[in-house]
């Protein structure tokens, strides 16, 4: 009987879901355990059996249908058979992973008014023990019992009512949870916090904008840090060697006026590099001093070793809105390379501190200013993808421009603090996008998959040299239509092996994973998460 | 469902007739038809065009025309033409469409209505010369009722015309009969399509994917096709629509615009 109880216990322990697993995601493929597949923010799976050659025989395992209206962007996780996924505006669901059948269901309980800005969106939860954590946009961070979804602890982590919300996934950083928080259309004044997973206090708080007499104070003036701005919703990377979180700062506030908030306003449209166990600020690099056009840089950063100039390196990729596909040193923050992967009108190079040169006569106006990239950037929050197999970076890129207006701004809490509503899809010039594959040490393009419309799903790569993403953008002319087709590409050229149309949007990003032998692929569309494997 | 009206005793159908009573007189408040905007001074306008035109022209049009919202310059409002209603409406945004909302203090959004207010004075209040019957019966033997549907009746490769009155002031109407190419809506672009084979397809252009072209064909209705397949293709932005310029009399223009003048949609009890 001891000996029973012994071994049960060795099967729990075995099957939590550690943070040491959580080091070591390469050994559980099978699993998929963070947002974006690993730390390093690579979204890319060492699964092979869906490749190349059996790519076009993919059919549809199973369809989960959400009872909502709102927006899907999650990327669900997978531990051991089991999905957890979030449904918007703040659900969590726990699936059965081979058939997409539910165990339990977690709804939350929402105020009337929720201050968002673009939906009542979520992008995933975080998982590790028997715990699932979700930010939720009337800005608590609520832990859940794996097995069940009960709740364990629900701690408000900034007021709603003054346009704070959670949407981004939490990320699990040794014994703690990691959440940003949105709001950058609302004045906040933006933070990344951490928290102890298992009571739920909070152990520290970085803020994006400083204080007076802080670092970086300097380059605001007057109030305006209050109300600055810098939120932080899209999940980051986690550097275990260096102990460094690497996150990515949105854009300042008011968006399109900037004249309240003359400087440079750091930390806004930042990389920042956080110590894991104090929240003390390591580096950063600004892609946008004194933002005007809501370049906002919350993109997964990419996490790479690798060779700079021939010399081995700590590097991060980054493609950022604003056009330019950047190398960073991850030690020191220094800028080695800013490459436009898109058509922009801004930048006219960098310094050599790598401090953007801005082109004149870029800022929005009353009359409407039009710059490439739109108000939607040449790429956005959704995941790009590194492959070791290939060495290539690719993104989700969009060719567009946008008219920028400038118009009053006056902080109200819990109303829009933004300056306009500048025009995104001009009719007679719609844009369009692509799915791009780039040469990280220069930047320059390798291939690309055109499309017709400007998608807003990212990418994932596979041992089997495949490359999913989809198109799902709106369709031009204001046809109010959608294109959505779910495709496979092969990673080293860009030729297209596989297609389906989903007939949803798709605002998201495929991941993938493997139960009872079988390999995964998952995307989801409409109001659905679609699993494909091979029959 | 479990009817919970059979478990309700004497007293509560009291308390519900009360209810019932200081609900319809809240609402009567909410609905307040006498509230009146206080700000319509030359002053207001002006910080109201100001707002219109940095946050709302991207839907609505730098002149109210319309676009990706509804067009403004009619004076009438799908969701309520009154001051409260607007008041409400533009504060917090309209549930289950793309209006947002929280963006301004009061005071500012009232500005931002007394400048809408002086849109609809561009739109077609007064009604135009002509004989709206005389130009119902042009309509149908012109040719017009070939490619336009009027309440159910009609051709479908043009615009509906069904209500076209309420959308578009008189100048409009008359413009778009001289000269249909002056205002065309892309809606009704037209694909020029010749296939690798030979085969070749003139449409209103439905829709465009990345592999396909969708359209509606006059012969033979809806089409899928593939863009691999095509040898020529070429989006026209000009209309299929003749010009009636020199075909119609003066006085038959009049009539006719009259006519669509009259297609005006049911205006909303408040």
């Amino acid at each position: 009987m001891r000996s029973l109880l012994l071994l049960l216990l060795a099967f729990t322990a075995w099957a939590q879901l550690t943070p040491e697993r959580l080091l070591k995601s390469d050994a559980e493929p099978h699993n998929w355990t963070t947002y974006s597949g690993s730390y390093r923010g690579w979204r890319h799976s060492l699964l092979d059996q869906v490749n190349r050659t059996t790519v076009d025989k993919l059919k549809v395992a199973w369809v989960y249908q959400m009872p909502v209206t709102e927006r899907i962007e999650t990327t669900p996780l997978v531990v051991d058979g089991v999905m957890y996924l979030s449904e918007p505006p703040s659900n969590v669901v726990a699936l059965d992973a081979a058939t997409g059948r539910p165990y339990w269901r977690y709804r939350r309980s929402l105020p009337e008014k929720i201050n968002v800005c673009c939906g009542q969106v979520n992008r995933g939860v975080a998982v590790v023990g028997d715990r699932v954590f979700i930010g939720t946009v009337d800005a608590h961070l609520v832990a859940l019992h794996a097995k069940t979804g009960a709740v364990l602890w629900d701690v408000p982590v900034a007021e709603a009512k003054n346009g704070y919300s959670l949407t981004g996934a939490p990320l699990i950083v040794k014994d703690m949870v990691i959440t940003g928080v949105a709001g950058g259309e609302y004045g906040i004044r933006g933070f990344l916090d951490a928290y102890d997973l298992k009571t739920g206090q909070r152990r520290w708080r970085f803020w994006t904008i400083p204080e007076p007499g802080q670092p970086g104070s300097q380059t605001w003036s007057g109030d305006a840090w209050k109300h600055g701005g810098g939120p932080t919703w899209v999940t980051g990377a986690y550097d275990p060697e260096q102990n460094l979180i690497i996150w990515g700062v949105g854009n300042p506030s008011p968006d399109w006026n900037g004249d309240v908030r003359p400087g440079d306003n750091l930390y806004s449209d930042s990389a920042i590099a956080l110590d894991a166990d104090t929240g003390k600020l390591k580096w950063h690099y600004q892609f946008v001093p004194h933002d005007v056009h809501d370049w906002d840089a919350v993109q997964v950063p990419v996490l790479v070793d690798g060779e700079w100039q021939g010399k081995p390196r700590k590097l991060v990729y980054w493609a950022h809105r604003g056009g330019f596909f950047y190398v960073l040193d991850r030690t020191t923050g220094e800028f080695l390379l800013g490459k436009a992967f898109a058509t922009q009108t801004w930048n006219a190079g960098f310094t050599a501190q790598g401090r953007p040169i801005r082109k004149p006569n870029i800022d929005p106006s009353p009359e409407g200013t039009y710059l490439w990239p739109g108000v939607q950037g040449a790429t956005n929050w959704y995941s790009p993808s590194y492959s070791p197999q290939t060495g290539l970076f690719y993104l989700t890129a969009w060719e567009n421009k946008g008219l920028y207006r400038k118009g009053d701004a006056e902080y109200i809490p819990g109303n829009r603090f933004i300056g306009s509503v500048p025009e995104i899809d001009l009719p007679e010039e719609p844009g369009w996008g692509a799915i791009r594959a780039l040469n990280p040490k220069t930047g320059e393009r390798v291939w690309e998959h055109k499309m017709h419309t400007k998608p807003w799903s990212g990418v994932l790569t596979t041992a089997g040299k495949v490359l999913f993403g989809s198109t799902g953008g709106w369709i031009s002319r204001e046809k109010i239509a959608m294109e959505s087709y779910f495709f496979a590409l092969d990673a080293e050229n860009g030729k297209e092996l596989w297609r389906i149309n989903l007939g949803g949007t798709m605002a998201s990003n495929p991941m993938t994973y493997s139960v009872n032998g079988k390999q995964m692929i998952v995307m989801p569309a409409g109001s659905g998460i679609f699993a494909f494997s091979l029959p | 469902m479990y009817d919970v009206a059979c478990e309700t005793s004497q007293k509560d159908i009291r308390v519900s007739i009360y209810t019932v009573v200081w609900l319809l007189a809240t609402s009567a408040l909410a609905q307040n038809a006498s509230l009146r905007n206080p700000h319509t001074t030359t002053a207001d306008v002006a910080a109201g065009a100001r707002i219109y035109r940095s946050h709302c022209a991207d839907c609505h049009g730098m002149t109210g025309q319309g676009g990706k919202g509804p067009d403004l310059t009619t004076g009438v409002f799908f969701h309520g033409s009154s001051d409260a209603a607007l008041l409400k409406n533009v504060s917090d945004g309209i549930e289950g469409t793309a209006m947002p909302g929280q963006f301004f203090s009061a005071d500012q959004i009232w500005q931002v209505i007394a400048y809408v207010r002086t849109l609809a004075t561009k739109g077609s209040a007064k009604p135009p010369e002509g004989n709206a019957t005389r130009g119902g019966m042009l309509f149908a033997s012109r040719g017009c009722a070939n490619c336009h549907l009027v309440r159910g009746t009609g051709g479908v490769s043009g615009p509906d015309l069904s209500y076209i009155g309420s959308q578009r002031p008189t100048e409009q109407l008359r413009r778009a009969i001289l000269e249909p190419n002056a205002l065309v809506d892309p809606a009704y672009w037209q694909a020029d399509i010749v296939l690798e084979n030979g085969t070749p397809y003139r449409g209103v252009l439905l829709n465009e994917d990345t592999y396909y072209v969708q359209l509606l064909h006059p012969a033979n209705g809806l089409l899928t096709l593939p863009k691999r397949d095509f040898r020529r293709y070429v989006v026209q932005k000009t209309s299929a629509m003749p010009s009636y310029q020199g075909k119609l009399q003066e006085a038959e223009l009049q009539d006719l615009v009259a006519y669509l003048w009259s297609l005006q949609r049911p205006r909303r009890v408040e």
